[in-house]
């Protein structure tokens, strides 16, 4: 009964599991006002202060983090080039667009613009490290070109741009639906479309014939050299798309953060990106959101409980996690899919009143 | 007949010679370069100021030398670049303070670990024990099992929610029991699980295993809740008092503020024995767990009077520390801080040498088959360290006061020429340039005496063999009968000394922060890529060469370099510096992959 050709219908239901998140995290602000607030539909569009306004920045957080630990998994998980110098990606984002708008008082198409060709400059930055260095010393590298570029932006010789050690604050809104303080809602769905389009997009250029090219170069580069693709402009085009994504992170950060912090250019950045993908399994590209839920709510409410120690308790979840639980929390639901099905079929026998299980 | 043989070897020779010049040439032109550099950048600076800009650059040169000295050896023999290194040098520090400012703790502190250490020593007896708990039968480790997680809840319950009740504000209370109930359903939860699997475990070698494996870590989890416990009751300088609780996390501002007051000797929450006894089980317990972690049990050795021996020693010197604490304290602090100093730099030594082995085995052995993931735990632990420092050391940065014989003033001060190193000043004035005996006189000897003695070690001894035939090839030295595991863990430890060895070091010339660790740490991997990843000399060349290149840019920041461009001249700030060593990195990596003295991959 399987039909070749797949029809629209057949792409929806395939994607209902995506459909059902994104019509629940829609409603999901409408559901916390009325139901913790106590407060009427309107109050979301309105703005009103509540829980449903200060969800829906936690929300947005989980969103932004997710959009940059995608990207990290697409190199790290996907392609297995080991950078050290992620957080650089986003940082250049969040800081281009801010000093453009800022500093420079750009239109936001044209500093959107000015950021995407930051973003595909610093790709080719790293590409031509690619060139000559493999392995770990790529690794150390990069970190090195992140750690050159954390150093700069939080030097005095840059504080009228990028605001030293404090950052870079005061940057408005340029547009009513990037004003994150008077039009919360409008943010949150510009940047949870912005989430979905990139997980989708993800998820198709992974499946796509270059997809595979990627996955090629983790399990076994000179394979793929030998098989007649030349390796090197794969791996650069994925630097590109993550870059591009990475920045675009940075830049909703900028808008919705009063203060952009040097923390995010730092390692400790590029560290949170890790754990993300690490939490919701490495390679995924699901498990980069999940991760990303996982991780900013534990360190919400673990911030909540145990204040100063909770960065030691998320060191300690990290070490656990690499030890025991190495393919995260997607990577062992998929690995157990089968034994999860078999206890589902079980259960359905049992409940069953006709059948009794045999022996 | 004679000039006819000699003629052709000349050739060959001049040959090998032009052959060695081609194959490299990056090399070589790379270091003109560098050489090129640095006389222009000397013949830039005024004639008093040359000196000790070079000084100051060995000096910094010979604390990240520390730092990447260890990374280095790592690296060659077991592939594992150890993102945690910084931190162990950061621990040092910490430590070193501790030892030489507040003896007192120090003391309360070993005592209770010594007695958790102290039945490691009769490592034997935990292995026969081990061995025999896998013939015992399924009841048995049920009732393990269930102990253990009562025990795990019961310390968490302690140190977290019975703490968090009594805090100041309602609400945090209220999340706590939240935090309970839940904590306590997945408690409900794991001990449904672990009934299951007694009930499923059949007598079949995996079952057997599994089941063991389970029973090791209730074990642990025993062990580890007893010493904690026990821990908690033990009078201790930084722990009891009263005015710590008021403001928490700041051992080191109560101890400049003078707020910190000892203890009366008899604090303790228990009996000395209980206490003292239930430390003692507990480090037994771990012990026995850890042996029996251990998925093959070879040959257990007799257990001799050697074991006994050490055991016995370790615990009485747990006890007569314990009765002689104050007269030891009054003693050690009527010493010159010279002498207080030198006991700092061995105990924090000996404690990164301990942690080291810690990680080793504990942490990096598991995961020789997952590379990268070897990475991720060092930066965890990195992570760790740093919370942890700042937990009980507090966040502020601070210094420690130079010791004695470093820090003399008055008549005939500042000495004159090399030999006013030994005059006993504070300062030294050479060639017009004034120096710090303890920063550019101490720690570069230290340095160089470390540098020399890590190479006599690496080329005269038989271990030293042995870590070079590893870097080369660790299957074949493996194959050849040596236990490889136990040299991995020798070097990681030793590195791990030696980075708490600079970090104490440290501590006088630059003070205390939680970023020193990440500082040296960045300059020493800088070092190690400049120097070739695996070459020990090349780490000392880069060390050297980064020390040198921030030093000269510091003086050069200060002076101000004429650009050809600018009409003023540009002065980098101090918080740039370390930018200019990781661009020197990049352009060297990028030019030579293989570093300066590293082995080129064909």
């Amino acid at each position: 009964m399987t039909t070749l050709t797949p029809t629209p219908q057949s792409w929806l239901r395939r994607r209902r599991g995506l459909l059902a998140m994104v019509a629940l995290l829609i409603a999901f602000p409408f559901l916390v006002s009325i139901i913790v607030d106590g407060q009427g539909l309107g109050a979301v569009i309105a703005n009103d202060q509540g829980n449903a306004r200060f969800l829906q920045g936690l929300a947005i957080e989980i969103f932004i983090l997710a959009i940059y630990a995608l990207s990290y998994d697409l190199i790290l998980g996907v392609t297995g080039l080991l950078s050290f110098g992620h957080a650089m990606f986003f940082a250049v984002g969040a800081y281009t667009f801010g000093i453009m708008l800022k500093t420079h008082e750009m239109q936001w198409v044209a500093a959107l613009v000015v950021v995407l060709i930051a973003a595909i400059l610093q790709a080719f930055l790293f590409g031509v490290v690619l060139v000559r260095v493999k392995g770990i010393a790529f690794a150390l590298v990069t970190l090195g070109l992140a750690s050159v570029f954390w150093i700069v932006i939080q030097s005095s010789d840059l504080q009228q741009w990028a605001g030293a050690e404090i950052g870079l604050q005061g940057v408005r809104a340029p547009v009513w639906f990037l004003d994150t303080t008077n039009e919360r809602f409008a943010f949150y769905l510009v940047t949870m479309t912005l989430m979905i389009l990139c997980y989708v997009l993800y998820l198709r250029i992974i499946d796509s014939p270059s997809g595979k090219v990627f996955h090629a170069i983790r399990e076994n580069e000179d394979r793929a050299l030998m098989l007649g693709y030349n390796t090197f402009w794969f791996k650069l085009l994925v630097l590109v798309i993550a870059s591009v994504t990475a920045s675009l992170g940075g830049v909703l950060h900028t808008m919705h953060q009063p203060i952009v912090t040097p923390n995010i250019a730092g390692l400790g950045f590029t560290v949170t990106a890790l754990l993300i993908i690490l939490i919701g399994g490495v390679g995924t590209i699901t498990g980069a959101l999940v991760g990303a839920a996982v991780y900013r709510l534990l360190q919400f409410y673990l911030d909540r409980w145990f204040g100063a120690a909770s960065e030691l308790l998320i060191g300690l979840a990290y070490v656990v996690l690499v030890l025991y639980l190495p393919y995260g929390i997607v990577g062992t639901w998929r690995a157990k899919a089968a034994k999860r099905k078999e206890g589902w079929e079980r259960l359905r026998t049992l409940l069953s009143p006709g059948e009794r299980p045999t022996s | 007949m004679t000039t006819d043989t000699k003629q052709p070897e000349k050739v060959s020779k001049q040959r090998q010679r032009a052959d060695w010049l081609l194959e490299n040439r990056a090399r070589v032109s790379v270091l003109a370069a560098l050489a090129f550099l640095f006389i222009v950048a000397l013949a830039g600076l005024e004639s008093k100021d040359w000196f000790p800009t070079i000084m100051q650059g060995l000096s910094v040169g010979a604390l990240t030398f520390l730092v990447a000295s260890g990374l280095s050896l790592i690296f060659g023999l077991m592939d594992v670049l150890s993102l945690a290194h910084g931190e162990i040098f950061m621990l040092g520090a910490y430590v070193g303070w501790t030892v030489y400012t507040r003896f007192d703790t120090t003391v309360d502190a070993t005592v209770p670990l010594l007695l958790v250490i102290a039945p490691f020593t009769l490592m034997p007896l935990w292995q026969r024990m081990a061995r025999w708990l896998r013939t015992l039968g399924r009841k048995w480790h049920f009732g393990i099992w269930i102990l253990g997680l009562g025990v795990v809840y019961a310390a968490w319950y302690v140190i977290f929610a019975a703490g968090d009740a009594d805090a100041i504000e309602g609400e945090v209370s209220g999340a706590g029991a939240g935090v309970t109930i839940i904590v306590s359903l997945l408690f409900v939860a794991a001990a449904y699980g672990l009934y299951r699997k007694w009930r499923s475990n059949d007598g079949s070698v995996e079952s057997v295993k599994e089941a063991m494996s389970l029973t090791s870590w209730s074990l642990l989890a025993l062990g580890g809740g007893a010493a904690i416990t026990a821990m908690t009751k033990f009078p201790l300088v930084i722990w009891d008092a009263e005015d710590f609780a008021k403001s928490p996390s700041n051992f080191a501002v109560q101890v400049d503020l003078g707020t910190l007051a000892p203890l009366p000797a008899d604090s303790f929450g228990w009996p000395a024995l209980v206490a003292f006894v239930v430390l003692l089980l507990g480090g037994s317990l771990i012990a026995l767990a850890l042996s029996s972690l251990q998925t093959a049990i070879g040959d257990v050795a007799p257990l001799t009077r050697k074991h006994w021996t050490g055991f016995v020693a370790m615990v009485g010197l747990a006890i007569v520390l314990h009765l002689t604490k104050a007269s030891l304290n009054e003693w050690v602090f009527g010493l010159s801080t010279t002498w207080r100093f030198f006991l700092a730099i061995a105990v924090a030594t000996g404690l990164g040498f301990a942690v080291g082995a810690f990680i080793e085995v504990v942490l990096i052995r598991p995961l020789y088959d997952r590379p990268i993931y070897q990475l991720m735990i060092t930066l965890g632990v990195g992570f760790i360290l740093i919370e942890l420092v700042r937990e009980v050391w507090g966040r502020p940065e601070f210094t420690m006061a130079r010791p004695a014989a470093f820090n003399g003033t008055g008549e005939g001060c500042p000495g004159q020429g090399l030999g006013g190193f030994f005059s006993g000043c504070s300062t030294v004035e050479v060639f017009g340039g004034r120096l710090r005996v303890y920063n550019e006189g101490f720690v570069v000897l230290v340095g160089a005496l470390v540098l020399i003695g890590v190479t006599l070690l690496l080329k005269k001894t038989r271990i030293g063999m042995v870590i070079r035939a590893g870097v080369q090839d660790p299957e074949m030295v493996e194959a050849l009968g040596i236990n490889v595991r136990r040299v991995f863990t020798l070097v990681f430890a030793m590195g791990s000394g030696l980075a708490a060895l600079g970090g104490v070091l440290a501590a006088p010339s630059i003070g205390l922060s939680s970023g020193m660790g990440a500082t040296f740490l960045l300059g020493a991997i800088v070092a190690l890529a400049i120097g070739g990843l695996t070459s020990f000399p090349g780490a000392a060349a880069g060390a050297l060469l980064v020390g040198l290149l921030q030093q000269i840019i510091i003086r050069f920041g200060q002076t101000g370099i004429n650009l050809p461009f600018l009409d003023e001249p540009f002065k980098p700030s101090p918080t740039v510096v370390p930018a200019a060593a990781i661009l020197l990195m990049v352009v060297i990596l990028l030019v030579l992959p293989s570093g300066l003295l590293g082995r080129s991959e064909r």
